[in-house]
């Protein structure tokens, strides 16, 4: 689900930051840049695991700031294919169930993916699986949940120029596709208990 | 930004927890404070890294920095792949059902005995949950579902 991802980038350091060690201002201004964000086809940076390497800092004409190049590991969250991870409902409609972990909010189960006898309760506003006449088990909001992955989505952010609608809605970066159709996978206490 | 090596190395949910705590121990001692958007993304790992039923929100901590090796010694013999090994100990199946997630086709790489042995492994080696008391029937479930929410929000 994590995996380490290397970079080479060059880091600025101001002036306002020299009464930092060197190693501490140079992981603040990577994790400021790389924390929380998504890149294209790597994942969710979550913070520095380690510097690998660093050149000596120059500092460029004009300017007081001292440059930098490093090369440094990152942890990045990017489940493989196929991986089975724990969520939380985040909500339901009748195209399927939204899923969030703390920290990763686009994880979305369509309602293909669900296990066959499963409905849609427009009143409750929340899935239903019909296990058999009597016993029915629900998809409750904040529920924990097991699911698999099973597809990923990605939206490049890049401005695309002057082309570009003002008010074009942005997609989301990196969205995850899943299942929760296998035995064993949907909601933790069905099977645990 | 340039990317040398889009994947180094595949880290378990064990090894990032171990990270942070260690990060966050070095910011303490230094009274230092990461950027905002570190800060908010390290907070939520660690909540959901720690939240019920993963195994880190046991306490103490069920696996040590010897549990991977030796995990990875007792599994040799069964041929997992690796990413089944990563979610084994993300997610440290208690029963073959739960098994039956992690490793693909596991009917016909696996006879009901293996299935067995390779459970018992994994409880122990990372070790398992208290059994909880027995859950109220029908309805009642449901409440108990509602309480956990809550906890682990």
């Amino acid at each position: 689900m994590f995996i380490l991802t290397k970079f080479a980038d060059l880091v600025t350091i101001e002036p306002k930051d020299f009464s930092k060690k060197s190693i501490e201002a140079i992981e603040d201004n990577i994790n400021a840049k790389y924390s929380n964000k998504v890149i294209q086809k790597i994942g969710l940076c979550i913070c520095l695991y380690d510097l690998l390497w660093a050149s000596e800092g120059l500092i460029g004409h004009g300017t007081g700031m001292v440059n930098v190049n490093v090369e440094f590991r990152m942890v990045v969250f990017r489940p493989f294919k196929g991986e089975t991870m724990l969520g939380k409902i985040r909500s339901s409609t009748p195209f399927g169930i939204h899923l969030r972990t703390e920290f990763f909010d686009d994880i979305f189960v369509p309602y293909q993916e669900l296990p066959a006898g499963a409905e849609f309760n427009v009143s409750e506003q929340l899935w239903v699986w019909n296990l058999d006449e009597n016993e029915r088990l629900y998809y409750d909001n904040h529920e924990m949940v097991r699911f698999q992955v099973i597809d990923e989505e990605w939206h490049d952010q890049t401005p695309a120029g002057p082309t570009q609608a003002e008010d074009a809605a942005l997609k989301t970066p990196y969205k995850l596709k899943g299942s929760m159709a296998a035995d064993g996978l949907g909601v933790c206490l069905w099977w645990d208990g | 930004m340039k990317v040398l090596e889009a994947q180094s190395a595949v880290l378990s949910n064990f090894e990032v927890h171990q990270h942070v705590l260690q990060q966050r121990e070095r910011y303490k001692k230094s009274r230092h404070r990461g950027p905002p958007n570190y800060e908010t993304v390290v907070k939520e790992l660690s909540s959901w890294l720690e939240a019920s039923p993963s195994p880190m929100s046991q306490k103490p901590t069920p696996y040590t920095l010897q549990s991977i090796p030796t995990l990875l010694e007792r599994l040799r013999p069964y041929d997992l792949s690796k990413g089944e090994v990563v979610m084994i100990l993300n997610l440290r199946p208690a029963n073959v059902v739960a098994l039956n997630v992690i490793v693909e086709d596991m009917a016909g790489r696996f006879d009901e005995t293996q299935q067995e042995e390779l459970v018992t492994i994994i409880t122990e080696v990372l070790g398992a949950f208290e059994p909880a008391e027995e859950a109220p029937q029908e309805n009642g479930e449901g409440d108990v579902a509602m309480d956990d929410a809550g906890q682990a929000a």
